[in-house]
This record gives structure tokens, C-alpha cells and sequence, in this order.
């Protein structure tokens, strides 16, 4: 632990007493979850498999390398993304149509559409002060619009001749090439996060931008910066999607918006900004994504689905909020 | 009292005549789409729109409310579907109360996320993203992921029969509620209470508002506009489904409130405005629908719009443009 996570824990034991109301609330939290996530371990029928948590780790993937880009846009104070399932699904799309001019091209083509999308995105917010939701929901709307137009609402099909994309959703060692990548995404923007003064200043952007902004800091750079990695995760993750559904289209879009935010925000990142950290949300991704299997499995229908990922983040916003009050 | 006149004498600003200019100007283009097209406008598209702001203006005022008040209520696009839900499934025997549980599920909605919001001092974004979600998951399990049919047609007939040509029960009813909220919203308290805590909450506290109780009020209110015309809208369609329809209503209302006027940044705005905002988007989309553009169009030109007018209210644009311009033509000047 270092840089600015180092300096919370610091202030965190200084203000022992004050913390406490939060300790409790949290020791709680932690308990109920780890009551009813061992509960459910033990009771469902197919959970405790080999195969599953393969499962469950290759879901984690895809949800976590979203959310851990995402986290940079929390952490900088821009709340999170609307478009994030969109930016998938469009990447998803872009990537599998490009494909014939190869997979070196079409990984870097998406990528770069990706890191536009989010920057195009940032700079209103950061120049202008523009809200960030308000913003994605827009943009949303627009890649909707974009991607049936320029698709006739087809769904995309990789061309016959290129096969080289199929290595990115077969096993590696054991397990899915789609997790190396989400691990290695997030080591490297633990690292730039923490290690980078581009990291130190969009903590510091989040936790106070008149600071931020006293300090001259180059506010419309930073937010374009957090803006543009999330939706460039997004787009690698949407590269994934796209070559393990070997289809794509608009309905890939699915539930990877408010997974992500779950998951961002049940790592205990601080939904305002500046307080939280990657490996925090790419713990929060694999929970999410066990929480998801493990009802998959108990046979919850889609309401019991989207109900629980709803109450988390709810318990979840109030728990952090006592944590930065009690601060 | 004396408050009242000041405000109806007060002359009013250039930028809060922009919604009925933007109106008028939509109303022009649907009135040259005969002059430059094949196409024919009849009473039938009047109507339409009118229809249309019976589905969505309430919406937008409730949002509309919510953005007055400094907040935001991502949860309208779910409780919308949930008022449909409830409507159908408990209106089997009369349509009224169906209604009634539909608004009674959105006082329940609205005081748990007000109460959290103004209980935490939290912000209602993340919130309301969690209370879309719930409302969300619970309208699915009472619909067991099913469309719902509502057996009786003969509501919905009712609720959509022409009335004077161009109007119906449905969108007469939310042009009254627009009306009462103008009222409400101009001179009674209440209205200047809520344009206080979206204006400077500190100095509202200061000054004795209530401000805990007002937010609230004001999320209960935010869900009774999302409800009520999603039970009146599944009444007209006889189905309610757990799944969207059609146009995103979160989507419309956030573009029609700011386009009205309303402000991100809390404590400008109000209904007219909002209701002029409504019209325009609805005129603009049954111009679509003459000129049969494909839905993809609306798509895109809601989203382009939200993003615009998002630019256009941001707070520090006109900061922007003054700090930026002279540092150019400062170096314009050095360099000359």
C-alpha cells in the first residue's frame, strides 16, 4: 500500500474514535456478506465446482476490466458512465466487422474508437463542468443510434477467411485467455495509478476540484484522461465480448452498465471521488460476478437478479458515505 | 403575497423565453413539412403529440421538480414501468384503483429514496441508479418477466377518445397537472422553498427551511409523476410490460426538462417551461414519424440533443470562453 491509500489509512487511525459508527456498520456488512456468501457456497448445488469458478472468473472478466477502467472516472469525481454497456456492445461490433483487415488492426482500431468515444465525452465535463451522467446518457442514446443505422440493425458476424480472434476466448493453462487479460489490465492501472503522477492528481482532482484547480492543475486533461480509459477498458472488454460471442449486436449490451458501477462501488470506492482504489473493484467485479452466479445456479429469475445488484449498491452508497462523514 | 406580484411583474429573461422560441420553431417546421415534402399534416398528428406528452410531460415535470431541487431521480425510468405493473395487476376490477396502488407503490418508492438521500445527506445519483435497479428487479418478479394483458379495452378506449379533435382524458389530465404545479410551484411556498434548497441548500437551511422534509416531498413527487402516467399509458396499450417500450423515458424527460429551462445546478426552471420543452421534443418526433424516418433517427437526435443542451446549461462554459479568449488573443497579439 502506498500514495494515497497509504495517507487515508494514516488519517483513518488517527481519528480512531471517530470511525467508529462507520466500523461498526461496516463489520456488519462484512459479516452479512460473508454469512450469506458462505451460506450460499455450501447450499447451492453446483456452486463449489471446478467448472464453475471457472464460470464465475470469466464473467468476473469481462464485468471487472469495465469496471476497473470505470474506477478511474470514480476516482476523479465524475460519478460513473451511463454508456458503459453501450461502448461495449459498439466495440463488440466494431472489432468483429474489422476483422477483415485483421486482428492486429482491429484490436487497435477498437481500442482507439474506444479511448475517442470516452474523450469526446470528457472534455464537456472537464472544460465546462457538464455532468458526467447527463453526458453518458446522451452519448448512450447516440452510439444506439450510430451503431442500428450503420449496422441496418444487423447482427455482425466475424468474416469466414479470419479465425486468428478465436485464441482471445479459448482456455489458457486452464483458464480463459479473457482472464490473464483482466489481470493484467488491472496490474497495470493499479500501477499508473499509483505510481504515476497522472494517478496522484486525478485522487486529488476527486477529492477536492477547487483544489484541484488552485493547485492548476490541468483539470480538462485529467477528466478527458479518466473519461477516455474508461471506455478504452470498455472497448477491450467489449473485444473480448465481442470474440466470445462470436456475434454482435446491440442486445450485447445487456447488464454490463450497472455491473460495472456495482462493482466499482462495492469495492468501497467513495462514490464522490478521490478515496478508493483498482484492486478494490476488481475485488468488488469477482463478488459481483460469484453474487450473479451463485442466483443463476438457486434459479432466480432476472427480477431476483437486477433486485439484489440494486439493494447492494444502495447499502453500499449509505456505508460509504458514513466512512467520509465519520472522516 | 407581495412576493407573487414582484415575481408575475418581474420582465422575464432572454434565456427563459428560449423554450417557448425552441416551441415555436419546432411547430414551423412541422407546419413547412407539407411546403417542402410529399407529406400531408392532418388534426390526426396534433393529436399525436398531444398523446405523446400525455405519456412522457409528466415525467419531465417530475424530473423537472427534482433538477429545481438540486437532485436527480435516475429511478423514473423503472417506476414508470412499475406504475404500468401495478395498474394492470390490481385494476382488474377498477381501473381507479389500479391507479391509486400504482401511486400508492410510488409514495413508497419516493419516500425511501428521499428519506435516504435527505436522512444520509447522500447523492441522490448513486441512489437513485440503486432504486432503478430494485424498482427494476421488482417490477419483473410481479410480472414473472411477462408482458401483462389488461382485459378490459374498453379503459384504454376511453382514456384515448378524441376529445375537441386534437386532445384526450390522458393528456388533458397531465395538461391540468401542469397547470396546478405551475400554480403551486409560482406562489405557493412550498414552490419557492424547493427553488431555495436547488439554489443554495446552506442558506435555505439558515433561513428555516425544512430541507429534509422538502427532498422528500420532492422524491414522492418525482415518483407519483413517473407512475401515473405509466399505469394511464399501460390502461391505453391494455399490456404492461417489465421491459421498455419504445422511446427511453429517462432519456426524454432529462432532454425535454433541460430544454425547458431547467438547470442541472438547481433552483431555475419551472413548469411552462418544461411543458414548452415537452412539446418541442414531441413535435420533433412526430415530424419524424410523417416524414416515417426510421427509429433509429429519434435515437440519435434525442441523444445529440441531450448532450447539446447538457453543453449549453454546463456551469462553467461561459467561464470557459472568458478565460480562454483572452489568453488567445493575447497570443495573438504577441505574435503580432
Amino acid at each position: 500500500v502506498s500514495g494515497p491509500t497509504a495517507a487515508a489509512v494514516g488519517r483513518f487511525r488517527l481519528q480512531g474514535r471517530t470511525v467508529r459508527r462507520y466500523d461498526i456498520a461496516l463489520g456488519l456488512w462484512i459479516a452479512i456478506l460473508a454469512v450469506v456468501t458462505i451460506y450460499g457456497a455450501a447450499t447451492t448445488q453446483g456452486f463449489l465446482t471446478v467448472s464453475n469458478m471457472k464460470a464465475i472468473l470469466t464473467a468476473a472478466a469481462f464485468v471487472g476490466i469495465i469496471a476497473v477502467g470505470l474506477t478511474v472516472m470514480v476516482l476523479s469525481g465524475n460519478l460513473f458512465s451511463l454508456a458503459l454497456g453501450q461502448t461495449a456492445a459498439v466495440s463488440a461490433m466494431v472489432f468483429l466487422s474489422a476483422l477483415r483487415w485483421g486482428l492486429l488492426a482491429a484490436i487497435l482500431l477498437t481500442l482507439l474508437l474506444g479511448l475517442v468515444i470516452g474523450a469526446v465525452q470528457g472534455f464537456p465535463v472537464g472544460a465546462w463542468g457538464a455532468n458526467p451522467i447527463i453526458i453518458t446518457i446522451g452519448a448512450a442514446g447516440l452510439m444506439e443510434g450510430m451503431a442500428v443505422w450503420l449496422s441496418n440493425g444487423q447482427s455482425i458476424v466475424p468474416p469466414a477467411s479470419e479465425t486468428s480472434w478465436q485464441h482471445l476466448a479459448q482456455p489458457v493453462l486452464g483458464l480463459p485467455a479473457p482472464v490473464y487479460v483482466f489481470l493484467v489490465l488491472t496490474v497495470v492501472l493499479a500501477v499508473v495509478m499509483d505510481r504515476t503522477r497522472f494517478g496522484r492528481q486525478i485522487y486529488l482532482l476527486g477529492e477536492n476540484r477547487a483544489a484541484a484547480r488552485a493547485a492548476a492543475l490541468p483539470i480538462t486533461l485529467l477528466t478527458v484522461g479518466a473519461f477516455g480509459i474508461a471506455s478504452l477498458y470498455t472497448a477491450a472488454s467489449g473485444i473480448l465480448i465481442g470474440a466470445s460471442s462470436a456475434n454482435a449486436s446491440l442486445l450485447l449490451t445487456g447488464s454490463y452498465t450497472y455491473d460495472a458501477i456495482a462493482a466499482a462501488l462495492v469495492g468501497g470506492n467513495a462514490v464522490t471521488g478521490g478515496r478508493g482504489s483498482i484492486a478494490r473493484t476488481a475485488a468488488g467485479a469477482v463478488f459481483i460476478a460469484a453474487i450473479s452466479d451463485m442466483l443463476l445456479l438457486r434459479g432466480y429469475s432476472t427480477g431476483g437478479q437486477i433486485l439484489v445488484r440494486g439493494v447492494i449498491v444502495l447499502v453500499v452508497v449509505v456505508l460509504t458515505n458514513l466512512r467520509e462523514r465519520s472522516r | 403575497m407581495s412576493t407573487a406580484s414582484e415575481t408575475t411583474r418581474r420582465r422575464p429573461r432572454a434565456g427563459e423565453l428560449a423554450p417557448f422560441a425552441i416551441l415555436a420553431a419546432m411547430v414551423i417546421a412541422m407546419a413547412l413539412v407539407p411546403v417542402f415534402t410529399d407529406h400531408k399534416v392532418r388534426t390526426a398528428n396534433v393529436y399525436d403529440v398531444f398523446q405523446n406528452f400525455a405519456s412522457y410531460g409528466l415525467v419531465a415535470l417530475a424530473l423537472g421538480i427534482t433538477m429545481i431541487a438540486g437532485e436527480f431521480d435516475l429511478s423514473v425510468s423503472s417506476v414508470y414501468l412499475l406504475g404500468g405493473m401495478v395498474a394492470v395487476l390490481t385494476g382488474g376490477s377498477s381501473p381507479l384503483l389500479g391507479i391509486l396502488a400504482a401511486l400508492g407503490a410510488a409514495i413508497v418508492v419516493g419516500v425511501v429514496q428521499g428519506g435516504l438521500i435527505a436522512g444520509f445527506r447522500l447523492n441522490s445519483m448513486p441512489v437513485s441508479l440503486g432504486g432503478y435497479l430494485v424498482v427494476l428487479g421488482v417490477t419483473y418478479i410481479l410480472s414473472n418477466s411477462k408482458t401483462v394483458i389488461y382485459n378490459d379495452y374498453n379503459v384504454g378506449l376511453r382514456l384515448d377518445q378524441p376529445i375537441a379533435q386534437v386532445f384526450s382524458i390522458r393528456s388533458l389530465v397531465s395538461l391540468g397537472i401542469f397547470v396546478v404545479a405551475a400554480i403551486v410551484l409560482r406562489y405557493v411556498r412550498v414552490g419557492r422553498d424547493i427553488r431555495a434548497i436547488g439554489g443554495d441548500r446552506r442558506a435555505a437551511r439558515v433561513a428555516g427551511v425544512r430541507v429534509d422534509r422538502l427532498l422528500v416531498g420532492v422524491f414522492v413527487v418525482s415518483a407519483l409523476g413517473a407512475a401515473l402516467p405509466g399505469a394511464l399509458l399501460s390502461y391505453s396499450l391494455a399490456t404492461a410490460s417489465p421491459t421498455n417500450i419504445g422511446v427511453d423515458v429517462l432519456t426524454f424527460a432529462a432532454t425535454a426538462a433541460l430544454i425547458g429551462g431547467v438547470r442541472l445546478s438547481g433552483g431555475k426552471g419551472g413548469p411552462f417551461g418544461i411543458a414548452a420543452g415537452v412539446l418541442s421534443l414531441s413535435v420533433l418526433q412526430e415530424i419524424l414519424a410523417i416524414l416515417n424516418s426510421p427509429d433509429y433517427v429519434s435515437s440519435l437526435i434525442t441523444g445529440g440533443l441531450l448532450v447539446v443542451v447538457t453543453i449549453v446549461w454546463a456551469p462553467e462554459l461561459m467561464q470557459w470562453f472568458q478565460t480562454t479568449r483572452p489568453a488567445s488573443m493575447a497570443a495573438d497579439r504577441s505574435a503580432a
